[in-house]
């Protein structure tokens, strides 16, 4: 039975109040006026690392400009290409990055628009019963609508590094953008977009199987009716020699500038590799390295990096009915376990939260996550300034401080992962049966 | 990094092309490999062939009647510093300390003339040993090197067979003996089997010994180990006098032989070619009221070509080699530079600085090109093309 489409609805939902237009003129004024603590912001490091701040993107264009080699003092990791279109078609200016947090957040809004939209095509229930579910559904999208610009835009820990000119705001903009295509499907334009964020960021590519599932299925929320993966297989193989020569045509114009030498390889994705620089920052890998004897470090690499590896497979098995769901999973563990973590990449994980809100209700302990997510806030610049500036505290205070943002961390991942798998099980219904209420599980699944 | 290496690289080879061709050129066939190397070391004029200089400056007696011997060893101290040896190569023993004596008018200084104009105590020096310290022992531990590990670096005597060592001694002595702290003394035979120690222990390259006591000559008679050089301030059986009193200090500030040596070494500074033979024709018995000797009998080159420098100083020798662009053999140095001691500090190794200018470049010629620009907006062009082709096409 086709589900009655509800076009007063549709109509609310389309009517909403424009929250986009507001904040990205809220963004933009934030770049145009010269605000007081941009210097600070840019020289944190809480919201920059090694591979996207600001300072080392200009001392590479200075270094381009007057002849030197930038990869060969060991402190610019930026991609060539950045180097590249910053000297030639944009200066690095600040409207740049808030045409990119504005490009952002118009993808995640365009990534729920095809989540919650095409569920209303699609026939999925048919009782009575989850008439009034998906009615109820369809009211909190409504509600839900203008979230999405406004946990991208307004995200602290977006905001700040966006402000600050790190390079990350690319990477996420580049992210979202892919699993907008994906969800669009439009499925060269979501490979293109991955290509470019694996070339700036190499770990992104843990985000690469999910993007070529969702390519293959549909955005729409299956979290709470499970079944097998119902894609063609023999398309991921097609799609995925399509993203690699995107992403070789990308190498190739990134050799171009280098006039063919391979350096800036070692430089850029290799410092994700092998940790070069260890300046301190919110992540959990660079305290280990700062004390570990040489002969460790190989192998000490190796286990961080497949560390994250091995979460691709198990994640994509278990929620393989909902691989936008899987994609947002995978960015909570890049988002918790990266090399060079800031605070940009826990930011995009909480923001991507408000895409799925029927797992709202099933969240164990969004408190708890809050609170540690509150407290490491607040406690790794306080910590930062009393070892870096202060010289009162030492590695360990700061150290402890990025434990506590990993355990938030985790807590959401966990917390995400759980209702994920809870919403499949359903609601306890209460019935009245003969005298008295018998409680009955009703199983959504079909 | 790698254009460090390659520089490096570069340098050894240059050094070994020069050693080559200076065998080739200058020696016949049959010439074995020391006789390659002392060729190599001796092809300048100063043929001392060592690359450190170390000063063990040992004042043997304490209390206050003997401030001149502190005021001796603080003024030669003094002049070895300003000649360039460094206070890690000094080992400086004083056996009293009359800079904080409570009958030092002066307090905190020590002065070696009567009108007090120069004080050789100051706020930049560094004793090594001092007080009891100073003793027998610690003197020969010191020279042999067999110190207890708990003796830290500054007080040792960290020398190798490439150093010259200037050893001054002053003191009360007699015959073949010298006074240390009114205790103990030491004799000529200690330390002439300490100095055999060191040669068969390769510490030395050569000595200067110098001593100012009363029959300090007979010090260095029992020597008998290669490459000492050893002068004293009077024969056995003469004294040795003091050079004049401070009417405010109080006492004798200076020896005779230790003032005369002192004020030749003023006329010295770091590039003087005046050589030991000069200091010994300076030498006068009878303004020293004593006969100072020279013992040169087990010192192997000739005394005229022995630089004051070579023991009194920190001097190394560089050579200017031409840059590579115009480099012609190497083997000859008369050319280029005439081996002027050129004297960054004391104890550098004098290997040739060979700045190659051109393998920089060959690394930064990549990004010197004019093409950058070019590449770069093909790069941006690219990106585009791949852009518009997916948005537009696919």
């Amino acid at each position: 039975m086709r589900l009655v489409v509800d076009r007063q609805q549709l109509n609310t939902m389309d009517g909403r109040p424009a929250v986009l237009p507001v904040l990205v003129c809220f963004r933009l004024l934030l770049a145009v006026l010269p605000l007081p603590g941009q210097h600070l912001l840019k020289h944190d490091h809480q919201i920059n690392s090694p591979l996207t701040s600001y300072l080392r993107l200009k001392e590479g264009l200075w270094m381009l400009d007057n002849n030197v080699d930038p990869y060969m003092g060991g402190s610019f990791h930026h991609s060539p290409l950045l180097l590249s279109v910053f000297s030639t078609i944009l200066p690095p200016i600040p409207i740049i990055w808030a045409v990119s947090d504005a490009v952002g957040a118009w993808a995640l809004l365009r990534i729920w628009r095809a989540r919650q939209g095409l569920s209303l095509h699609k026939a999925t229930t048919s009782t009575a019963e989850s008439l009034i579910v998906s009615a109820y559904v369809s009211s909190q999208r409504v509600k839900y609508a203008s979230n999405q610009p406004s946990s991208c835009l307004l995200n602290p820990y977006l905001l700040f590094p966006s402000l600050a000119l790190s390079t990350s705001t690319f990477e996420n903009s580049f992210t979202l953008l892919a699993l907008m295509f994906a969800s669009e499907g439009k499925p060269s334009s979501a490979l293109l977009a991955i290509a470019f964020t694996i070339h700036l960021s190499p770990y992104s590519i843990l985000l690469l199987l999910p993007i070529l599932m969702l390519l293959i299925t549909s955005p729409t929320s299956q979290l709470a009716s499970p079944r097998p993966f119902h894609g063609s297989i023999n398309r991921i193989a097609s799609l995925f020699g399509e993203f690699m020569l995107y992403w070789l045509v990308l190498v190739g114009a990134a050799c171009i500038i280098t006039d063919g030498s391979w350096s800036w390889m070692k430089a850029s994705w290799g410092a994700s590799l092998t940790l070069p620089d260890l300046t301190p920052n919110p992540g959990l890998w660079w305290y280990f390295f700062t004390e570990m004897f040489d002969h460790f470090r190989p192998f000490f690499l190796m286990v961080f990096s497949v560390h994250l590896v091995i979460y691709i497979l198990p994640i994509c098995i278990k929620f393989q009915h909902d691989p936008l769901y899987a994609a947002f999973l995978l960015i909570g563990v890049l988002g918790t376990f990266k090399a060079y973590l800031t605070l940009a990449d826990p930011g995009l994980f909480l923001s991507m939260i408000s895409l799925f809100p029927e797992v709202h209700g099933y969240l164990r302990h969004p408190i708890v996550t809050t609170l540690l997510h509150l407290h490491a806030a607040f406690l790794l610049p306080l910590q930062h300034v009393l070892w870096v500036s202060e010289g009162r505290g030492n590695a360990n205070f700061y150290y402890a401080a990025s434990l506590v943002m990993g355990m938030a961390g985790g807590a959401g991942l966990v917390d995400a992962c759980w209702a994920g798998m809870r919403i499949a099980l359903g609601d306890v219904k209460v019935e009245l049966e003969g005298k008295g209420q018998v409680a009955r599980w009703e199983v959504a699944q079909e | 990094m790698f254009s460090m290496y390659f520089q490096l690289l570069q340098a050894c080879l240059l050094l070994l092309a020069c050693l080559t061709t200076s065998v080739v050129g200058t020696s016949n066939s049959g010439t074995s490999a020391g006789e390659h190397a002392a060729n190599f070391f001796g092809r300048h004029d100063s043929t001392s062939g060592h690359t450190n200089n170390w000063a063990v400056l040992v004042c043997a007696s304490r209390y206050w009647f003997n401030y001149r011997h502190m005021a001796n060893a603080l003024g030669m101290y003094r002049t070895v510093k300003r000649l360039g040896i460094p206070d890690s190569n000094i080992i400086l023993m004083l056996a009293d300390d009359v800079a904080c004596n409570t009958r030092n008018k002066f307090a905190g200084s020590v002065y070696a003339e009567a009108g007090r104009r120069l004080d050789l105590y100051g706020e930049n020096i560094e004793v090594d040993y001092r007080g009891y310290e100073v003793t027998v022992e610690n003197f020969i531990r010191l020279l042999t090197g067999r110190v207890d590990p708990s003796m830290p670096r500054s007080k040792r005597l960290l020398t190798d067979d490439r150093s010259n060592i200037f050893v001054y001694m002053t003191g009360h002595g007699g015959n073949e003996f010298l006074k240390f702290q009114d205790q103990e003394e030491i004799s000529a035979f200690d330390i002439a089997d300490a100095f055999e120690q060191m040669w068969r222990k390769k510490r030395y390259n050569e000595i200067l010994f110098m001593i100012d006591t009363c029959q300090a000559n007979t010090m260095y008679s029992q020597f008998y180990s290669p490459n000492i050089l050893a002068t004293g301030s009077s024969e056995i059986g003469e004294n040795s006098y003091s050079y004049e009193n401070d009417n405010d200090i109080g006492v004798s500030v200076i020896d005779s032989y230790t003032h005369y040596v002192l004020k030749f070494m003023e006329g010295i500074n770091k590039t003087s070619q005046t050589s030991m033979q000069d200091l010994f024709n300076s030498y006068d018995p009878v303004k020293i009221h004593s006969h100072p000797g020279i013992g040169s009998d087990l010192f192997h080159r000739p005394l005229d070509k022995a630089l004051i420098t070579d023991f009194f100083g920190g001097v190394a020798q560089a050579e200017i080699f031409p840059s590579q662009e115009d480099a012609c053999p190497i083997g000859h140095h008369e050319s280029g530079s005439t081996s002027l001691p050129f004297v960054p500090e004391s104890g550098t190794p004098s290997l040739p600085v060979v700045t190659s200018p051109s393998t920089l470049t060959a690394e930064m010629h990549v990004w010197d090109s004019q093409w950058k620009e070019v590449r770069k907006w093909i790069s941006v062009f690219v990106v585009g093309c791949l852009v518009s082709w997916v948005s537009f096409v696919r």
